[in-house]
């Protein structure tokens, strides 16, 4: 399957890359490609212009400073989870990282690329032959949603694996535009539209990811179900941190909503509390409160549900103290 | 627009003329004529496609030609040394890791990727990093132990 035509820039700098991005509106990074290309081929993503990141040099790195866990964007998720500090003492990065695709994607695939990862939907993520039978669909272009049919919305769902973790962990990303660079909390720029489902703001790019010490000083896992453990997006997958000196606990879900979402009510009701069978119970009721669940795969919303539940309690038993 | 790249490709380099939109794996097959690098769903899914790139396995087909500049790319031709093939081919053919032999060369490459990054992998560790690689064949048992005892004998290295 080829590629559609585009223009292939290498900047040396990210202000280089920002101005061209801001210059050129349908311009769009190019880190390791497993996402944008493969989209590309299917010519649902077709940008006139590719601004590869390859040419920038250090963004490729995983280090301490004061504390805090500092990641390059352009670090290939490999690399990520074999870091020991991101082994020891973040496992939930670590385990989500290593549930990305398979072991090439892992190789080739970059943490901040996984983070921007496109939004999927059964009706999107399809050749141009099998989209052909129906009018183009919102996101590829057209106008109406197959999923909700209706017009101008967008219900793909957002399916990465490594945000979930970060979320549950408070971790920050740096955004570097021509102007500067900010600092922000992940989900802050995960938009909730299936359409556009990243809040960059024109030109910017993320460069780093920040993972405070605090993070460190809990319990974390990542829990994923998929088709095929080992190399598919997941059905579902939800991170845990849970800190057994301060009883605060975390939980984010990927795949069940056009962002990744934190089940704040979820960890509202676990606050303090005791693992033990009678609040297992609860889980179900809660967990799937805060997400909202489409069908633009192939499973079935109330499997999605049981699922969410099922796996918080499989994180939660894993966790000190859980049964 | 085309441009002249310079593709270092088993040691030896090659000058070509391509346009950005080409992949490593159309530029490998079509252009230099390594036909040993077979492109199956040409999505990533896979692993018919495998190269190492400077010694880590990469999808070809998800790889822009452009990107592979100053790469050392090796592809299943690179792997025999003077007509002796690479411990892991014989050991494929030995085991019977393969029957039509299209995902070999991927899984070849993949498995020396493995070998290099971890001379001497558990079962569980193999299955895990080849799951990406697909047969329709062989039903992947007899895959696994080619590579197992691969590791056994040389521990992937020459």
């Amino acid at each position: 399957m080829r590629l559609p035509k585009f223009d292939y820039k290498q900047p040396g700098s990210i202000q280089e890359a920002c101005a061209i991005l801001l210059d050129q509106p349908s311009a769009k990074v190019l880190a390791g490609g497993t996402d944008l290309l493969v989209n590309m081929k299917h010519r649902v993503e077709t940008p006139t212009t590719l601004v590869s990141l390859k040419g920038l040099p250090d963004l490729s790195y995983v280090r301490q400073t004061n504390g805090a866990l500092k990641i390059g964007a352009l670090t290939p998720l490999k690399t990520v989870y074999n870091d020991p500090y991101v082994a020891e003492k973040l496992p939930a990065l670590a385990i989500s990282a290593s549930s990305v695709g398979s072991y090439h994607h892992q190789t080739m695939g970059t943490i901040g690329g996984n983070l921007c990862q496109q939004t999927r939907c059964k009706y999107f993520n399809q050749s141009k032959w099998w989209r052909s039978a129906r009018p183009l669909c919102f996101k590829a272009g057209g106008e109406p949603c197959h999923v909700a049919k209706k017009e101008h919305v967008c219900y793909s769902t957002y399916c990465g694996d490594v945000a979930p973790a970060l979320l549950v962990m408070n971790a920050e990303v740096v955004l570097s535009g021509r102007e500067g660079s900010r600092q922000i909390p992940l989900e802050d720029i995960f938009s909730g539209e299936g359409k556009k489902p990243l809040k960059l703001e024109p030109g910017e790019i993320m460069t780093e990811i920040v993972i405070s010490e605090q993070a460190a000083k809990g319990f974390s896992t990542y829990k994923k179900s998929a088709n095929r453990a080992s190399i598919d997006f997941p059905i579902v997958g939800a991170a845990l941190w849970i800190s057994s000196s301060t009883g605060e606990s975390r939980i984010a879900f990927t795949a069940v909503d056009r962002k990744p979402v934190r089940a704040l009510q979820l960890e509202e009701f676990l606050r303090g509390k005791q693992l033990n069978k009678e609040l297992m119970q609860g889980v179900d009721s809660l967990v799937a409160k805060e997400a909202h669940l489409m069908m633009s795969s192939i499973d079935s919303l109330s499997y999605k549900r049981k699922l969410m539940g099922l796996l918080v309690k499989g994180a939660l038993s894993e966790a000190p103290g859980g049964i | 627009m085309k441009q002249g790249i310079a593709l270092k490709v088993n040691g030896d380099t090659y000058e070509v003329f391509i346009a950005p939109n080409q992949t490593l794996l159309e530029v490998l097959r079509d252009k230099l004529g390594f036909m040993g690098t077979k492109r199956g769903c040409d999505l990533g899914a896979c692993g018919a496609c495998t190269v190492l790139l400077d010694g880590e396995a990469y999808l070809s087909c998800l790889m822009l030609a452009v990107e592979a500049v100053g790469k050392e790319i090796v592809t299943i031709e690179g792997l025999s040394e003077g007509g002796a093939l690479h411990p892991l081919q014989k050991s494929f053919v030995e085991m019977g890791g393969l029957q039509c032999g299209f995902c070999t060369p991927g899984m070849v490459i993949t498995a020396k990727a493995i070998l290099d990054e971890e001379p001497n992998p558990t079962e569980q560790s193999i299955k895990k990093k080849m799951a990406g690689n697909l047969c329709r064949c062989t039903g992947y048992k007899k895959v696994i132990e080619a590579v197992m005892s691969a590791s056994a004998t040389v521990g992937g290295k020459q």
